[in-house]
């Protein structure tokens, strides 16, 4: 989807039509753009950039603080529609997905009018603009779908991926970014079709596993399987800090919070997690993170345990912190067993559930465990 | 045969003033006249305060007389629904309109609607099914909003005596139903009550109290948003092609709400087609401009 949170705000509100639209909060805040119009990015704007440094470059632009509820809304009627045409639909992100039409062109016929047809569809019932990009495998038809940003239909036929890669910029592949730009930069890489001349070793010395993965990519191989399951791969919920903070005490209430909303998302999904992350960001922005895999879980208590563990062994050094996040991954499906005698873990679990229930019927707030709760229930 | 049929509850709302009706009116001009422009039905909500003259119902079939398919509900005075205390003559009296309204083919049905506090137990099953006994011959729609009713027996109960299940949209507190439109019965009659939470639970506290409008229509003031919309859109569809009639009402009255709302689902549920929006409309809820004719 083209500009996607922008173009829900512009459904909501057509004055914004035309204009310089940012989301992403407070412009004299800390976080980052998570969206900008077109107009936007005519000043140099781009999402991820932090919001000051957007309003800067752009003052005049409106600044809105998003509608994220609406964002999911629409994204879930996009992919209803998407699943009417295609057997296989990959949700790649809120606003991406990835559609197999293997077998479809005796259905819908050639696949770029077939794609004028569904972009137009998308437009019609919903009023959003996309852009689509159909190839042999999922990497170039991300590139595809960005080549021509907004309303662009890009076909790249099989056996011409090497040439329609080789003259674009190294940084239109996915994966290169802060770290991997500019070292390959400084070793004379600059279009795609520098890395696909290289030699795999070369770049598997420079980059690891990434480097053979570039190598393979930037000569037009990829992944073509769709993975359709909608299992979460990790749950992360983090806060940027409106004020730098020192306070031990202050930053262990936060992290139980976040700890709080993670697993309430978690139980949401009927999942337990087996690696808990913590990250930490400090004023001079040194970001660290710190992992630890434990026995499957989705109780708050267990989960914070080994956060604030984590915590103290990464809180080493006397500077304040300004963001800090939780991330939960290695998921797996819990599943209630049937057990005659009930001990104090299951009967735990099953009031973590009830918790879970009270809070999808009254808010997140309707319930609070303590964070110095002792679980002897 | 029209099988969408989407309007407001109630159409005399000063409140509508400009946002549909428009600020400088000349002496001709009739409220329901022009409403039956833009919509095809209208649920009559004043029949469940008062017994409604003949006369009254006589000048509202003339003033829709050049829409061949516009309809009317009629929504049950309180004394059979909420006081559960109503004479032979009363019935007689709510008789003669659904007659009248019958005879000229405007007639929609009679929505029999039961306070939050009505919970099924056999007392009130037995009150339902003389509500239904009583009114046997005419197209009738159930509309209970606590949760324990939402069960398949009663479902076939309804569907068993010409009547249909009247799913609404309200808030979700306590054990009130979550928006699902089910099929029991011929026809889907569907009521929009808005999702503002905060002044439902206020008006819950103050129920049977004095009230003023404004605050009895607090609760209704909620515009729903386009994403909302869309589900709502999703969900009708999945049972539209199992009944006759879908009746859409939507009662987020305050301010004009109701109207827009509804246009936008006539789009919406009517495969996209351009809808005719009133320019003072347009003017109060620009994002109409997408889906507008003109």
């Amino acid at each position: 989807m083209d500009a996607f949170f922008v173009s829900v705000e512009r459904i909501l509100d057509p004055s914004l039509e035309g204009k310089p639209v940012i989301v992403g909060g407070d412009p004299h805040g800390r976080g980052v753009v998570a969206a900008c119009s077109y107009e936007a990015r005519r000043f140099g704007l781009h999402s991820a950039m932090p919001i000051r440094n957007a309003f800067r470059l752009c003052p005049q632009g409106i600044y809105l603080h998003g509608h994220g509820k609406e964002y999911g809304r629409f994204s879930r009627a996009v992919k209803r529609l998407l699943e009417r045409y295609f057997p296989i639909v990959q949700q790649a992100s809120i606003d991406e997905f990835y559609l197999d039409f293997t077998g479809c062109e005796k259905i819908y016929g050639e696949p770029a009018k077939f794609a004028e047809k569904l972009q137009n569809e998308i437009w019609d019932r919903f009023h959003l603009p996309s852009s689509i990009g159909i190839a042999s495998n999922k990497t170039i038809a991300k590139i595809a779908s960005d080549f021509k940003k907004p309303r662009g239909i890009t076909f790249v036929p099989p056996g011409g991926e090497k040439d329609f890669l080789a003259p674009l910029p190294i940084e239109k592949i996915p994966g290169i970014g802060k770290a991997t730009f500019p070292m390959l930069r400084s070793r004379g890489f600059s279009v795609v079709g520098d890395i696909a001349k290289a030699s795999p070793d070369y770049l598997s010395a420079l980059l690891g596993k990434f480097g053979t993965e570039l190598w393979e990519k930037a000569n037009g191989k990829g992944n073509d399987i769709l993975v359709t399951e909608h299992e979460r791969k990790s749950i992360s919920k983090e806060t940027t800090f409106d004020k730098d903070i020192i306070s031990r005490t202050k930053i262990e209430e936060i992290l139980f919070e976040l700890v709080s909303k993670a697993c309430q998302l978690l139980r949401n999904e009927n999942w337990q997690t087996s690696t808990i992350s913590i990250k930490l960001r400090y004023t001079d922005f040194v970001t660290l993170t710190r992992a630890k895999t434990i026995e499957p879980t989705d109780d708050d208590k267990v989960v914070f345990e080994v956060a604030k563990d984590l915590f103290e062994k990464s809180f080493t050094r006397r500077v304040g912190i300004r963001l800090i996040g939780i991330h939960l991954s290695k998921l797996n499906h819990y599943t209630e067993q049937c057990i005659l005698f009930e001990d104090n873990d299951t009967i735990r679990k099953r009031m973590l559930r009830a918790v879970m229930k009270i809070r999808d019927k009254y808010g997140f707030d309707a319930i609070r465990i303590g964070k110095s709760e002792t679980g002897s229930n | 045969m029209e099988k969408l049929f989407i309007g407001t509850a109630g159409w005399s709302y000063k409140d509508w003033i400009p946002s549909f009706y428009p600020q400088t009116q000349s002496s001709g001009f009739d409220w329901l006249e022009y409403y039956s422009q833009y919509f095809n039905v209208v649920e009559v909500n004043s029949s469940y305060y008062t017994y409604i003259n003949q006369k009254i119902v006589d000048g509202w079939i003339k003033k829709v007389e050049d829409r061949n398919d516009f309809l009317f509900t009629i929504k049950l005075h309180q004394d059979f629904t909420h006081k559960k205390k109503f004479s032979g003559e009363q019935i007689q009296s709510v008789k003669l309109n659904l007659n009248k309204l019958n005879t000229e083919s405007r007639l929609g049905g009679l929505l029999i609607q039961f306070p939050y506090s009505f919970v099924l137990n056999k007392e009130n099953a037995n009150h339902v099914k003389e509500l239904i006994d009583i009114f046997a011959g005419y197209e009738k729609f159930i509309e209970v909003r606590h949760k324990s009713w939402f069960i398949q027996r009663f479902f076939d109960f309804l569907e068993n005596n010409n009547s249909s299940l009247c799913t609404i949209d309200q808030p979700v507190i306590g054990e009130a139903v979550e928006f699902k439109p089910v099929k029991a019965g011929d026809n889907l009659y569907i009521r929009f009550h808005g999702r503002n939470t905060k002044a439902w639970k206020g008006s819950l506290r103050k129920f049977g109290k004095d009230q003023s409008y404004e605050e009895q229509s607090e609760r209704y003031n909620y515009l729903y948003s386009p994403g909302e919309l869309l589900e709502i859109e999703q969900k009708i569809k999945e049972v539209l092609d199992t009944v006759k009639k879908v009746f859409v009402i939507l009662n987020n009255h305050p301010q004009g709400n109701a109207v827009a709302n509804a246009l936008e689902l006539i789009h919406l549920l009517k495969e996209r087609i351009k809808v005719n929006v009133p320019e003072t409309t347009l003017k109060a809820y620009p994002r109409l401009s997408k889906i507008s004719l003109n």
